[in-house]
């Protein structure tokens, strides 16, 4: 059974039809990507997978689960976590800070315990700490622990925003563009760590531009065109796949 | 989170506990210490109101009316039914949390200026209500023979006595933020302010975050309140109007977002400000009346001069100090 299944999936805006009837399947310990032209519909899909979006019709399910209609802090707690094309990071506060307030599903500690300073919510501090720590090393941001968000540079913004996700300890991770404004060696440092928390046991599903690193990590891509699926398989096959070279690459179809 | 820096911070509160808790010994000036105690009753609604707005963004014009709903609440429980007055107290707490609580519910959808506009409404609902109901909160010519804080025979009656009470439950109200601010819900409270979207993902119920804060930011008003009403023993609709509120707002906004210290430091200062005729000695009548006639004035250009040139306000200062001496990520 797959881990997440999306059927017939229908979002509108107006008069334009955003996702179209989209399905596909994402299987547990794999990684798959999204692929498709700005506008396609992929952050759309994305939305709609996480409780940020409503679809119009058609059904999310999320470990026979569905997923529709709840809530986005739901959604987490469900085990979906997600990035942002655009980094949506807490600024002012530091990485460690920010790695800690994505643990928020699975700490206890309330208003009560929290102004009390508890026992337990001392004990559960020094759990999120480490476990907070361990997952900058990860994504290997852990020299800028102590630093605000908004001082650190764009490349290691990204990596901080996907350890967040992980804190919610995430079945499922969903990236949008991850690469966006990275450079080769960040790109390749990032192809890494997907792989390394794939190998934790996350499942991911990639939304990227950089071909590259789709080819290379993905085990399969699903392409999207005018928020219709036009394709779905393997690298290798997506790459000789005729609707996609006229459709998402166009008359440039050499650079795959 | 440095080593040095919780260090720095125990010490300063250390120090600040020793300074405000000797005042009692030495000086048994009745009206200084009653000043002093209105600073403290301030500080603890900047407490509720710093986490509030300072921490998580969301800002409130009708903490004056959460005050007087503590102050009313408490007051007629032990006047017309002789509520034992710790569980008068509790009830003004209640039922300002409860106010914040059905008031956060709908307005908390609204943003910025909207949640502005919606407090501030309630601000002047609550004025009028507590000229009208004149059963309860004794119209314009409001409460008095207020009782004094008691726990069964023992009586709190003197300044210093309630200087102390007073001051112990500011400290406390600044003890339980600070620890807030910097385990779950604080942090959540601070994502929250920094990018809704990224508090979202990170499964923070932001909706309902906003309510809880908005609950205690009101309990704390409410609690100053009714400490309020026993300290002066009488009370009338104006000392709870929107000026009021405007001025609490001040406060926070002076004294930093993301801070303790800065709207502590506000709150003392412009709680003061009000009383600064009478704490200058050998300041002449006209003086003393100027600056009288200017004070909510003083406050609103203060605040202005805040807002254009330091927006971070106090703590802006705090935190550039500490960042020099080169620790960073701190709560100031």
């Amino acid at each position: 059974m797959s881990l997440l299944a999306i059927r017939d999936l229908t979002r509108r805006f107006g008069g334009l039809v955003a996702v179209d009837g989209v399905s596909f399947d994402v299987h547990e310990g794999t990684i798959k990507a999204v692929i498709g032209p700005n506008g396609a519909g992929k952050s759309t899909l994305f939305n709609l997978m996480t409780g940020f979006d409503r679809p119009d019709a058609g059904a999310v399910s999320f470990d026979g689960r569905d997923i529709v209609g709840m809530r986005p802090h739901k959604v987490v707690a469900a085990g979906i976590s997600r990035t942002f094309q655009n980094t949506q990071l807490f600024e002012e506060l530091t990485a460690l800070e920010n790695v800690l307030v994505g643990m928020h599903t699975r700490l206890r500690t309330g208003l009560v315990g929290g102004a009390l300073r508890m026992p337990w919510t001392v004990a559960e501090e020094r759990r999120a700490l480490e476990r907070a720590s361990y997952l900058l090393r990860l994504v290997g941001a852990e020299q800028y622990a102590q630093t605000h968000a908004a001082d650190i540079p764009h490349g290691m913004r990204r990596l901080l925003e996907i350890a967040r996700a992980l804190a919610a300890e995430p079945r499922l991770l969903l990236l949008d563009e991850p690469a966006a404004g990275l450079n080769n060696f960040e790109t390749q440092s990032l192809s890494k760590t997907l792989y390394k928390i794939r190998d934790e046991g996350v499942t991911l599903v990639v939304v990227e531009h950089d071909m590259g690193l789709v080819m290379e990590v993905s085990e399969e891509i699903v392409v999207i065109d005018q928020g219709r699926k036009i394709a779905e398989g393997p690298p290798l096959l997506i790459q000789k796949d005729a609707a996609v070279i006229e459709a998402y690459l166009g008359e440039e179809g050499a650079y795959v | 989170m440095g080593t040095v820096a919780p260090r720095i911070r125990f010490v300063l509160f250390a120090a600040a506990s020793v300074v405000i808790a000797s005042v009692p010994f030495l000086t048994d000036d009745r009206y200084l210490l009653k000043i002093l105690t209105f600073v403290g009753l301030n500080a603890i609604v900047v407490a509720g109101l710093a986490l509030l707005l300072g921490f998580a963004g969301q800002i409130s014009m009708g903490h004056a009316a959460f005050f007087g709903l503590g102050a009313y609440t408490s007051a007629y429980l032990t006047t017309a039914h002789e509520v034992p007055w710790l569980l008068a107290v509790a009830a003004g707490t209640l039922l300002a949390a409860t106010g914040g609580l059905l008031l956060a519910l709908p307005s908390l959808r609204l943003k910025g200026h909207y949640l502005a506009m919606a407090t501030l409404g309630f601000n002047e609902i609550m004025s009028v209500l507590f000229v009208e109901m004149r059963g309860i909160t004794g119209g314009n010519d409001g409460l008095s023979g207020i009782p004094f804080p008691s726990i069964g025979s023992f009586v709190i009656d003197s300044p210093a006595a309630i200087y102390i009470l007073v001051w112990a439950v500011a400290a406390l109200a600044f003890v339980g933020a600070a620890n807030l601010v910097r385990t779950r819900p604080g942090r959540a409270m601070r994502a929250l302010h920094g990018s809704e979207l990224g508090a979202l993902a990170s499964g923070v119920n932001t909706v309902g975050l906003k309510v809880q804060v908005f609950a205690v930011s009101a309990a704390l008003a409410g609690l100053a309140g009714a400490l309020y009403a026993h300290s002066v023993g009488f009370i009338s609709p104006s000392q709870f109007s929107l000026e009021f509120s405007i001025l609490l707002v001040a406060m926070v906004v002076v004294g930093g977002t993301g801070s303790l210290t800065g709207p502590f430091i506000a709150a003392v200062a412009l709680t003061l400000l009000q009383y600064v005729h009478a704490l200058i000695p050998g300041l002449s009548k006209d003086a003393a009346a100027l600056i009288q006639d200017w004070e909510v004035d003083i406050s609103g250009l203060i605040m202005i001069l805040t807002v254009i040139f330091v927006p971070g306000g106090l703590a802006a200062f705090l935190k550039r100090r500490r960042s020099g001496a080169g620790e960073e990520g701190e709560i100031a």
